[in-house]
């Protein structure tokens, strides 16, 4: 064949200049947990944490506190990231995130009403009470979502869009009549939960949200080969044997099932899921296949060094971890635009 | 072959397709021509498994094309759309793989990636294989896809090809090649192409058979050599006979290798 | 200040003009309303905010609003001659139609200090033509002002205490200094055991485990939002504290903790006393 004559070494391109790449992201995730854990209000160094001679109050502090929200921001940030990579490719845009199928504004609606109404629950489900109405608020826009993507009988990728942006509407007028009756308390309540914060965590809270977390981007990291197809468009992707139905309503469950969990236990933190995947992309290419896992790795990292600036930088108060990410993110985001429109015009 | 009974498909009260017949044998290129709106990709998606026609059914090699899991399709016929647009920066040679993807599972095998660029080679795009898909111009775009939908049926026996406007951003020179290689692949392997166009050029001279397609119905078909004529051109197209002569003379005048 | 003796004139004046006529009033800003109440001029109250719930009848006036998202139109349709709010009361546009249409507008410093209170209720007796019954409050308030020095200055070592405003999953909201938490506590003879920052802020878990508070005080319907006592013993952070470990936690009303009216001195009497008996 003519190939002989173009001398063609034929390696496999999936794993072309990947693998460097994805060795460093490790080990950013390695220093980023080891980062945290040693950082706080109370000390641990790390020099003690691996001799392990541990004053009682850092054994306390370390197993009651420290570990438990190491762990929550891994979660939460796999959780955000892995669902922005994947919700990427099925609405095949790179600027899609959770929060525009309006899953977020309806857990913060949700949450609303509990704040503002629900008294006496509160006392029956005492601190997961939030917890438990973010999550069915993710869960129920799901639904809402489904309902309507499905109106011109096949699940359409532009009808589910346009629900989003309705409920994201609905939802925020609905937190806004809620702001208006609260009083300041509630507010002050309202108004730090939607900010976001890992502070609340402890270890059932960590267990619950990874149970939910860690199958659902399971899910979603296998589904990396049929979203590389479904990005040649819906039908291409049928051709070529995907059944593209299904997919779309499996990324959107196990997304809705992820962000509501991330949310149920952090309040709302933005930009992890928009920019992580963004990041990723320009560093290892758009193949799902590393794209999902990497962006996860990446997402927690991130979270994590946010999170202990969060917790340090105004010591003893913190500053709500979602403010840092959206401080961090917008601008990187406006430099990573600036950087690939000068010259290129692919994306 | 695919046989089609009776097919009609309707989008609330407009009949797209009307009661249509056809028989598309194996070995064979097949045109499907027509006006604007007539109904060609509609009919063509009705092939491909792409769309479920309201009535009626279409036969595959004797089965009935919906009783086909889409992983069976997937590895009998390829599909090659209109515009697809790919905002992704995929390299040429990714998007060409995943023409291969229903027989890999995850990791792309040495045979994949030998076919791979084998049809680049052959489409006159392997100095683009690793040029970000995004950004090549429409032609070297369309040259990729159709690298892409080769490899999918590379290594099958009796396999269907569908096309839809296949050299509709294609310069002259690249046109002839590209039917040239429909021509060869359709000789080598008994491939059954079916291709809807606007060319009637290119209908006539590399096309065994042509349907005509007006108001969703099938007006006429046979050889394209003895179906494309005036008459029935300036019928179809409501054309003029006399401009509709000069479009077939042109046809009839150049000389094919 | 020139602005409360400028409306300290104005009111001394029109009172003495209208003397016999019986005013309406409204009253936004729970502390204020206690006052009016203590002063026997309750039945002169005709409307007040959603502040106000104590004593009971206050509760049951009509309401204008929450004291900072209150509405003109709402105000003027209970026809009010005169309405006393605090300086945290808005929006400010509300004020300036208000006096556009005529009513009568009294706006008194938020108390932060016993000085303050004893000032308003002047201002307010005043005003309410009831000067006689405001020397009898302020004389009430002079003996528990007196009572609380004694009970604070026999206190021994100072306990530490650490209020928590509320929860809301993340960080709990703890009282800096400057907070009328922060005041309450000190009035009460304690220490406020965060002196690091001012006002209300979240608070970082391991923060508090480093502030050791030795008792946590939070408003009773701060601990039924957080869903009791064991709920709020569970919160990160607070857990680990001595006050976590012994179980001490003291609940009070938000408006006789907070509200700096007539009932502060009680009310620290009260901390006081329930901090001794932890």
């Amino acid at each position: 064949m003519s190939l002989m004559s173009k001398q063609v070494t034929v390696r496999l391109p999936f794993l072309r200049f990947k693998f460097p790449s994805a060795i460093l992201l490790g080990m950013l995730l390695l220093s980023a947990i080891i980062l945290a854990t040693s950082i706080g209000a109370v000390s641990i160094p790390v020099s003690d944490l691996v001799t392990s001679r541990l004053t009682e109050q850092q054994q306390a502090v370390l197993f009651s506190i420290r570990l438990p929200r190491v762990l929550l921001a891994i979660v939460v940030g796999v959780a955000l990231a892995v669902s922005g990579a994947a919700l990427q490719g099925l609405f095949r845009n790179p600027l899609a995130d959770p929060g525009l199928i309006g899953i977020s504004t309806s857990a913060a609606l949700a949450v609303a009403i509990v704040i503002v109404f629900a008294g006496p629950l509160t006392g029956l489900l005492g601190l997961y009470s939030l917890s438990i109405a973010a999550f069915l608020g993710a869960i129920i826009s799901c639904f809402v979502i489904f309902r309507f993507a499905r109106l011109s009988g096949k699940f359409s990728v532009t009808y589910m869009l346009l629900t989003g942006i309705a409920l994201n509407a609905i939802c925020a007028a609905g937190v806004g009549i809620l702001t208006f009756l609260s009083n300041d308390e509630q507010l002050r309540t309202l108004t730090f939960w939607t900010m976001g914060s890992l502070g609340g965590a402890l270890w059932p809270s960590v267990i619950v949200a990874a149970t939910i977390v860690v199958p659902a981007s399971i899910l979603l990291i296998r589904s990396a080969r049929e979203l590389n197809l479904l990005l040649l468009g819906e039908n291409e992707a049928r051709y070529l044997g995907v059944d593209e139905e299904k997919l779309k309503r499996m990324v959107i469950i196990a997304t809705a099932l992820t962000v509501g969990a991330a949310i149920s236990v952090s309040g709302i933190i933005g930009f992890v899921g928009l920019v992580v995947p963004h990041l990723v992309r320009l560093l290892l290419g758009p193949d799902h296949r590393l794209l999902i896992p990497a962006s996860g790795i990446l997402g927690a990292s991130l979270l994590l060094v946010a999170d202990t600036i969060a917790r340090t930088i105004v010591a003893p108060a913190e500053m709500p971890v979602g403010i840092l990410t959206s401080l961090i993110g917008g601008p990187f985001f406006l430099w990573l635009l600036v950087k690939q429109y000068s010259g290129r015009f692919g994306i | 072959m695919i046989s089609v009974k009776n097919i009609s498909y309707r989008i609330a009260q407009q009949r797209i397709l009307d009661d249509i017949n056809a028989l598309f044998d194996a070995g064979k290129i097949s045109a499907i021509l027509g006006p604007n709106g007539a109904g060609k990709s509609t009919l063509l998606q009705c092939l491909t498994g792409a769309l479920k026609p309201d009535y009626g059914c279409v036969t595959l090699d004797g089965r009935n094309l919906e009783a086909y899991s889409l992983v069976d399709l997937s590895k009998k016929r390829a599909v090659l759309s209109q515009s697809i647009t790919v905002s992704f920066p995929f390299t040429a040679l990714e998007i060409v793989l995943m023409g291969r993807s229903p027989f890999t599972l995850n990791n792309n095998s040495s045979v994949d990636n030998e076919i791979a660029h084998e049809t680049l080679d052959l489409m006159d795009a392997w100095h683009l294989k690793d040029r970000s898909f995004p950004t090549l111009s429409g032609g070297e775009q369309q040259r990729v896809q159709f690298a892409r939908v080769l490899s999918q049926i590379w290594d099958q026996k009796n396999a269907y090809l569908f096309l839809d406007e296949p050299t509709s951003a294609l310069d002259l020179k690249h046109q002839y090649k590209v039917m040239e290689i429909i021509q060869n692949q359709c000789v080598e392997k008994f491939l059954t192409v079916i291709i809807v166009m606007h060319d009637l050029n290119i209908a006539y001279q590399n096309t065994d058979t042509s349907y005509f397609i007006k108001n969703g119905q099938v007006q006429v078909f046979g050889a394209s050599k003895d179906v494309i004529c005036s008459d029935i051109l300036s019928d179809i197209y409501d054309l003029p006979l006399s401009y509709a002569a000069q479009h077939v003379n042109y046809g009839r005048n150049s000389s094919h290798v | 200040m020139i602005k409360i003796l400028i409306s300290f004139i104005f009111v001394i004046t029109s009172t003495l003009a209208m003397a016999e006529t019986s005013k309406r009033v409204v009253s936004v800003g729970g502390a204020l309303t206690e006052i009016v109440y203590k002063l026997d001029a309750g039945d002169l109250l005709v409307g007040s905010d959603t502040t106000s719930y104590f004593p009971a009848e206050a509760a049951n006036l009509p309401k204008v609003g929450y004291q900072r998202t209150l509405s003109a139109e709402g105000i003027l349709s209970l026809t009010p001659d005169l309405v006393i709010v605090t300086e945290e009361a808005g929006p400010s546009a509300v004020f300036a139609q208000l006096k556009t249409a005529g009513v009568e507008l009294l706006q008194l410093k938020a108390g932060r200090s016993l000085s303050d209170i004893q000032e308003n209720i002047q201002i307010i007796g005043v005003a309410l033509g009831k000067s006689d019954k405001s020397r009898e409050l302020a004389a009430e308030l002079e003996a528990a002002t007196a009572e609380l020095k004694k009970a604070a200055l026999n206190q021994g070592t100072k306990k530490r205490i650490m209020f928590i405003l509320q929860h809301s999953g993340g960080a709990p909201m703890v009282a800096g200094m400057d907070t009328a938490a922060s005041s309450v506590i000190e009035l009460s003879g304690a220490e406020n055991a965060v002196g690091e920052y001012s006002g209300y802020k979240p608070l970082s878990p391991e923060a508090a485990i480093v502030i050791a508070p030795d008792i946590i005080l939070v408003t009773t319907q701060g601990l039924e939002q957080v869903g009791g006592k064991d709920s709020l013993l569970k919160i990160p952070g607070i857990n680990l504290t001595p006050a976590a470990k012994q179980g001490k936690v003291i609940a009070m009303d938000a408006l006789l903790l907070l509200g700096f009216g007539p009932r502060t001195a009680d009310a620290a009497i009260e901390l006081n006393q329930r901090t001794k008996d932890l």
